[in-house]
């Protein structure tokens, strides 16, 4: 045991003399506090413009309560009021953020048809989202395995590139030993560095400390296990150290780029989403093709869905907010379906990603962190759903007005529900990628096992 | 001489076998990504033509109505896919495929291929510029990192200096051995990438497309060059084989993975994105005060109501000649649509700036010209998709412009009941979208272009002056 | 007399060649033993055999009695070892790389021993702070001798030792093989220098293909007898 601290020392005093190491980690712990930083004023920034919104709802009201000082037809709020529903980002979001730059997280709902205003998207600048966040998660990701390959890749080679392994074996200790020191060392320099860098972006982005501090915390040591698994697994080949620089890099490459960009294209031509376009267009048509019905008909269409509206007076003239906004409501029930089948092709995009994760480490991990940070398509999926519902309660509280012809008065403003939904992580994808990762880790490991027994040392 | 280096190094790279595995993989990526790319195109391609011509038939059959009606009605613009954007899909993937376009408003280009992906997406996408950008620079520091480091471990280096051939000449003599080993590795899918383009992929072999592949190639070729004397130097510079190795392979994280995400988070921070919401309100606002906020929208409409009585010298709206909603509603529309435009300007200045960073950066980084550069000649950068954004908007102007006319002629003041005929649908002209030309897109990428002619220039001239300093013994 | 190297039908076949065959040896404490050779003759085999760096094909190599092959890290505690080119951590000392080694082999010495060790192996004072990466060759294998004496082994397995040094520490690094006999150490020394072979061998051996040809008291034979004997045999 005291030989091991011996020559943990003596790795820390080779570390701490060699200027490359030192500045690789020192750029890895700078790009992860840029990451913590970065992930977080994103969502501090996404926060604000969520609070910016309830100044935009209460100038609309203001502005409306202003044009119509003694209340009017509640069609004519149905119509110029606009209010939002949000999607509040989760505290850990901060330090996963996902898809949250791409799907917008703030919907404008008016009365109207639900479906022509669902997927307006936010202002976002192409270029940005195309090279992705720079957050924590990117840093754990994809730069945490660099810094792995950067301390490892030679971890055997350079004791024979050097030529000091014959000196040191003579020495009495096994290779065993040596090994498990320069492990335990890289080790320690890495989770060390990982976790540091996990709990100062939860401090800095003052998660809530429940289940997820552990299991974040046990995915960044089984992922960095990973990397130091296939690292030795490399090293185990005793190669030179530009034969485990390149390979090591290849399998990065293959685990962080090519598998995933594999995948993408698989995805893609297996779960085609065509619905998108098709819904867009049927919407309009359905909406804007009932001006041209007869009034009865919409109205008994509508009346089939709410009979509790039957009995109002029939309608006069060439106009009336009540009709409008029945073939209005009429339209999204003609897409229900496909709005139904969108949902659930983004669904299914979303199990098929998890069903093949298996295949990279790298992306069963961002999803993990996804799924904890709440930032990943189900939660869109989720907040779309939360949208409608709301749009259902709007509908709900401005109907009555409506059909019941009652005046909506300033006073009614206040009772208007209001939304509230905040991305909540998704445990079973967590669970269930923590399953697959700690496998992933075991393979590595068995493998990492029978080479070390099986392979002979050679000295030179 | 330096012929007789340059064939050493081309057939010694063909025998290393590790070598030319690597070479098969990506290759063979290569390949792939031509097809899985044309595959993609057609999709999309299709599903949009298909939305599309939906849609112009729709609105030409539509029924008779009254022409403010019809302008709610609306149309769409349904993104085409630029013809050689199946070699980059660029930021394709990351915008709006549709454009809903009606009266009064701007909507948003919704239903990108990123929101209907999960985060997946964001690991990259299998496209030839993928592979041309960030695997073949690896490949070339694979072929190119023991150029001299091997030469002087073996002391062959020695060897062939005193055969009286100077250094400068052994590296520009590896340059071109190495050039034709990496040529010979993309030749392959540049030609059936050609061909898929010209021949089976049905487009037309017209000048602007052929122009735009040419720089397309012309640019990765640049890039390649710079990678491979870059890689040469640096081998030069170093005693040992690994360092070398390990001192490139730095060169290209930080280069290929770093840089570029930094930059693009960098621009995002420094200038901040409005939200819509924020600028539809700012608009609504503006529209509805006047722009300097006295000028409210009633005022303005009895202004006009007084001008026009004036003009006809009568006492009615009625008596007009005009309709006077009609006129009204065109006036709202320029109105409106001005304060859009200078908005959605802002918004423009404001990505452009962010944008610019990493357009600055490829000052120091070839991988972000390149890229920039790609995605320009592809038709897949940020200024195809503004001016499709753009063009879709003066569409809409248009149109709503077109029936506010005919509202304001063909119908009498505050009639609301006329409908016009189908046929006056029929006879608008639909929607339709051009690519702009290849000189278009490249004086977008002006400083990318610049970039990449520097770093040609300076790794031949300041990369090659270092090679002297090379430490032979 | 006390054996503390033996070499039992030590064997060392490699797929295409036989690079030792069936090595007999014993070698007592005090003893000297130079065994002579070409390039490629098995002298470092046998050395590695010893080192355990390399498996025997058949036969054993023991260290005090040990077998080396069974106690590949327990033998280490007993020899100290010098390569042909000492190869040493750059980025350390020439100090803190004595520290290494010798706390690997159990010795915590003081910087003031640590320093009398590298000074008796004829470095500097001044260079023991100096970076490795700044040494001469020599200079890196006064280090490799340093680490060699402050192990206090008893037995000292020498793979061309003297490479490298000029003739003044080749003639230091004699005596102090001497002093180190003197001392009850069992010296084992692969190399091509005749004359220093004469000069401080107990035992000069004479290596072939593998095969250890004769055996020779060094001290009945002179140098010139010696190298005539030892070119012979390499020319048959």
């Amino acid at each position: 045991m005291k030989k091991f601290w011996i020559l943990l020392k003596f790795e820390w005093l080779n570390f701490r003399a060699d200027k490359g190491l030192l500045i690789l980690t020192m750029l890895t712990l700078m790009a992860g506090l840029y990451g913590i930083y970065y992930g977080t004023t994103e969502i501090q920034r996404q926060r604000e413009n969520i609070a910016a919104l309830k100044v935009l709802t209460e100038h609309n009201m203001e502005e409306l309560k202003a044009k119509y000082p003694d209340g009017t037809d509640a069609g004519d709020i149905g119509y110029y009021h606009s209010t939002f529903a949000v999607n509040n980002p989760d505290a850990w979001a901060g330090l996963s953020l996902g898809q949250r730059d791409v799907n917008p997280y703030y919907i404008k709902l008016r009365l109207l048809n639900l479906q022509s205003q669902l997927y307006d998207t936010e202002n976002i600048n192409p270029l940005k989202v195309l090279s992705g966040n720079f957050d924590l998660a990117f840093v754990l990701v994809y730069l945490f395995p660099l810094l792995i390959i950067g301390l490892c890749f030679n971890i055997l080679s350079v004791e024979k590139e050097q030529g000091t392994l014959p000196l040191l074996l003579s020495q009495p200790i096994g290779l065993p030993l040596i090994v498990s020191a320069k492990l335990t060392f890289r080790m320690m320099i890495v989770l060390g560095l990982a976790l540091l860098l996990s709990v100062v972006a939860m401090v800095w982005g003052q998660v809530l400390p429940d289940l997820r501090v552990a299991l974040w915390l046990s995915v960044v040591v089984l992922y960095c296990l990973f990397w130091f698994g296939v690292a030795f697994v490399v090293a185990a080949l005793q190669k030179n150290s530009a034969f485990n620089a390149v390979t090591l890099l290849g399998v990065w490459l293959l685990l962080t780029i090519i598998i995933p960009a594999l995948l993408n294209v698989y995805i893609a031509v297996k779960q085609p989403m065509p619905q998108a376009l098709e819904l867009t267009i049927k919407q309009r048509e359905v909406v804007h093709g009932g001006w041209d019905k007869p009034k009865r008909e919409t109205m008994d269409k509508f009346f089939a869905i709410y009979p509790e509206w039957t009995d109002t007076t029939e309608i006069q003239g060439r106009f009336a907010w009540r009709w409008y906004y029945a073939f209005h409501h009429l339209g999204d029930v003609a897409v229900a379906d496909l709005a139904r089948e969108y949902q659930e092709g983004l669904q299914a995009r979303h199990q098929l990603v998890e069903q093949l994760n298996a295949w990279s480490v790298p992306v069963n991990v961002q999803t993990i962190f996804n799924a904890m940070a709440g930032s990943d398509l189900p939660s869109y999926v989720g907040f779309l759903q939360s949208a409608t519902s709301y749009h259902d309660a709007l509908r709900d509280f401005y109907y009555p007005f409506l059909f019941n012809q009652v005046k909506f008065t300033n006073a009614d403003y206040a009772k208007e529900p209001r939304h509230r939904f905040t991305s909540s992580p998704d445990f079973a994808t967590v669970s269930a990628g923590l399953y697959k990762l700690g496998l992933s880790v075991l393979l590595v490991f068995v493998v990492v096992f029978f080479l070390f027994r099986n392979v002979k040392l050679k000295v030179r | 001489m330096i012929k007789s280096i340059a064939k050493k190094e081309f057939f010694s790279t063909l025998r290393d076998s590790r070598f030319v595995a690597l070479s098969v993989i990506v290759l063979l990526l290569l390949l792939a990504a031509t097809v899985v790319g044309l595959h993609s195109y057609n999709t999309l391609q299709q599903e949009r033509g298909v939305a599309q011509q939906t849609v112009n038939d729709q609105f030409a059959n539509a029924q008779d109505r009254h022409p403010h009606r019809m302008a709610h009605y609306g149309s769409y613009a349904f993104r085409p896919k630029s013809s050689i954007s199946f070699l980059d899909f660029g930021l394709d993937s990351y915008t709006g495929a549709s454009v809903y376009m009606e009266a009064h408003r701007q909507n948003s280009a919704n239903f990108s291929q990123a929101q209907q992906s999960g985060s997946l997406i964001r690991f990259g996408e299998m496209t030839v510029a993928f592979v041309l950008q960030m695997l073949i620079p690896l490949l070339i520091i694979f072929l190119c990192f023991g150029a001299f480091t091997q030469e002087k471990e073996t002391g062959t280096l020695k060897l062939l200096l005193s055969q009286g051939v100077s250094l400068r000449q052994v590296a520009w003599a590896k340059v071109a051995g190495y050039s034709k080993v990496v040529a010979l590795v993309t030749a392959p899918a540049l030609v059936l990438a050609s061909m898929l383009l010209f021949g089976k992929g049905g487009f037309e072999l017209g000048g602007d497309v052929l122009l735009r592949l040419l720089g397309f190639m012309v640019f990765y070729l640049a890039y390649f060059f710079i990678f491979i004397v870059l890689s040469v130097v640096v081998s030069a510079l170093h005693q040992r084989s690994s360092t070398a190795l390990v001192t490139l392979l730095g060169i290209w994280i930080l280069c290929c993975v770093i840089i570029p995400k930094a930059s693009a988070n960098l621009g995002a921070s420094l200038y901040t994105t409005p939200t819509k919401a924020q600028m539809d309100a700012d608009v609504h606002k503006e529209v509805a005060k006047g722009i300097d906020g006295h000028n409210s929208q009633d005022a303005r409409a009895e202004a006009l109501k007084q001008e026009l009585l004036q003009k006809y010298k009568v006492k009615t709206m009625e008596e007009l000649p005009v309709n006077f909603d009609g006129i009204w509603m065109a006036v709202g529309e320029e109105q409106s649509s001005k304060v859009y435009q200078e908005h959605f300007g802002e918004l423009t200045d404001i990505f452009e700036k962010q944008n610019r960073i990493s357009e600055y950066a490829g000052l120091l980084n070839p991988y972000l010209a390149v890229r920039h550069l790609s995605m320009g000649m592809a038709g897949a950068d940020f200024s195809h998709y503004i001016h499709f954004q753009q063009t879709a908007e003066n569409y809409r102007y248009n149109i709503a412009q077109e029936l506010n006319h005919l509202q304001a002629t063909k119908l009498k003041y505050g009639d609301k009941e006329t409908r016009l005929s189908s046929e006056t649908w029929a006879a608008m002209k639909p929607f339709t979208y051009e690519t702009p030309t290849a000189g278009w897109a490249l004086g977008k990428h002006l400083v990318s272009v610049v970039a990449l002619l520097l770093w040609v220039a300076l790794v031949c001239t300041l990369g090659i002056k270092l090679i002297d300093n090379t430490k032979v013994a | 007399m006390n054996t503390v190297l033996e070499a039992k039908q030590l064997r060392k076949e490699y797929l295409s060649k036989v690079a030792l065959q069936g090595l007999d040896l014993q070698i007592n404490a005090g003893e000297i033993f130079c065994l002579l050779g070409q390039n490629g003759a098995g002298k470092s085999t046998t050395i590695n055999l010893f080192l355990g760096f390399i498996q025997p094909t058949s036969g054993a190599a023991f260290i005090n009695g040990l077998e080396v092959a069974a106690n590949v890290t327990k033998v280490k505690e007993f020899l100290a070892y010098i390569p042909e080119n000492v190869m040493l951590y750059p980025n350390l000392t020439g100090l803190e790389n004595l520290a290494l080694f010798s706390s690997l082999a159990g010795f915590d010495y003081k910087k003031d021993e640590l320093i009398y060790y590298l000074v008796q192996a004829g470095l500097p004072a001044e260079a023991a702070g100096r970076r490795i990466g700044g040494y001469s060759k020599g200079m890196r294998q006064k280090v490799g001798i340093a680490i060699a004496v402050a192990k206090h082994a008893s037995v000292l397995l020498l793979d061309e030792p003297t490479s490298g040094l000029d003739p003044k520490a080749s003639n230091e690094f004699s005596e102090l093989l001497l002093k180190l006999s003197d001392q009850g150490t069992a010296i084992f020394m692969a190399t091509h220098d005749i004359f220093r072979s004469k000069e401080v061998g107990s035992r000069i051996g004479i290596m072939r293909e593998g095969e250890l040809v004769d055996v020779l008291p060094a001290a009945t034979l002179n140098a010139n007898e010696l190298e005539s004997l030892y070119l012979n045999y390499m020319h048959v």
